[in-house]
């Protein structure tokens, strides 16, 4: 697991000329630590956590879970105004919209005009508020770069996409067994797992696997889990695709992905005053969204 | 059951330095994607279509060799 030194000294090589010339990392990595730099505000999470705990390279986008501050809200705005990000549909980077569970999604280009897009939550889906406070405990700048904890990505990664169960499978590997047996896909590991944990278990599919069932069992119990978590997800997305419409369509009607980002932000907040409802699910866990 | 590819899995064996550089080669190659891409992968977004400034060209099928089909990093390289 990488704890340090995000930034590589390999340098990356031109074409034809057989040598290295120019510095190569991640942006995503860099972001995060040019976010923090101060106090720490982000946390790496999703994609880029999977690269992070070198699982899979799978996500050519960044997203992070935002400190639900203002000041958290401003040191990103800047940054990302400094590196020329426009807004892009989305909500503004505002803890009234974000404590809803909403989020906000950025874009720039690099000094090699790839295409950077930042997203932003501070309320990851299926987790509870004070696993967030122990991503951000601490006020001073992480020593080494901010990314979420194993459980929380797992959470986060029960979405609706089939492509996030294999990957929770595999960072499932990397937690204690009394853990792995409650979040993992792979039904071989259950099954393995299930005589030392399986029966105090908080997880029908690890508690059936305890009782001696077959294998065919397990894997339809298995399927049927992952089955309610799409659903759920898909359930979540739909109550927030449904009351953001207004909103979207005043953002796109104001043109906000080609205005500068702090005019842009200015006008979205009036946009979403007028038009995006703060929270959804008040008082629920269901604001916790994704 | 292994849930992913031997390459997948050898990147716990990377040095930090060799995984930036095959995340970064990873990364010229998917600019190609960028017009397919869905609006949005993460957020409470991801069900909406596209917006109107994203709106998702058809792609078209192209003769072998020709310069659609060929991917083209940044840098001039084609891949």
């Amino acid at each position: 697991m990488r704890a340090s030194g995000h930034f590589s000294s390999f340098q990356a090589r031109e074409p034809g000329a057989g040598r290295y010339t120019a510095p190569v990392s991640n942006i995503y990595f860099e972001l995060t630590e040019a976010f923090n730099a101060r106090q720490r505000v982000v946390a790496l999470a999703s994609g880029q956590a999977v690269v992070y705990y070198r699982v899979a390279i799978m996500s050519k986008d960044g997203d992070w879970m935002i400190r639900e501050t203002p000041e958290a809200c401003a040191t990103v705005l800047e940054e990302l105004d400094r590196r020329g990000a426009h807004y892009r549909a989305g909500a503004p980077l505002d803890v009234r919209w974000l404590s809803g569970g909403w989020s906000s999604h950025f874009e720039f280009s690099d000094d090699r005009q790839r295409r950077v897009r930042c997203d932003f939550l501070s309320r990851p889906p299926r987790t509870s508020q004070s696993a967030v406070r122990r991503i951000f405990a601490g006020d001073k700048a992480p020593s080494g770069m901010n990314v979420v904890d194993l459980d929380t990505l797992i959470a986060m990664k029960q979405t609706q996409r089939a492509k996030d169960y294999p990957v929770i499978g595999v960072l499932a590997t990397q937690l204690p067994p009394e853990r792995e047996i409650e979040v993992t896909t792979d039904p071989d590991r259950i099954i393995a797992l299930a005589g030392t944990f399986g029966h105090s278990a908080g997880r029908p599919v690890a508690r059936l696997a305890a009782t001696g069932a077959d294998r065919h069992a397990v894997v339809l119990a298995l399927a049927e889990e992952i089955d309610g978590l799409q659903q759920a997800d898909r359930q979540r997305m739909a109550a927030y695709e449904a009351a953001a419409r207004p909103y979207m369509e005043g953002c796109r009607a104001a043109g906000i992905h080609a205005i500068p980002l702090r005019e842009a932000h200015d006008r979205m907040l009036a946009i979403a005053e007028r038009l995006l409802p703060r929270a959804l699910f008040p008082g629920s866990c269901n604001a916790d969204a994704q | 059951m292994q849930m992913l590819s031997e390459d997948d899995l050898n990147l716990r064996e990377l040095s930090d330095e060799e995984l930036d550089l095959a995340w970064d080669l990873w990364f010229d190659l998917a600019q190609a994607t960028n017009e397919w891409d869905p609006p949005y992968s993460h957020g409470v977004f991801v069900n909406l279509g596209s917006p109107p400034e994203t709106a998702r060209p058809t792609p078209t099928p192209s003769a072998p060799g020709s310069s659609a089909e060929q991917v083209t990093s940044p840098s001039g390289v084609r891949t």
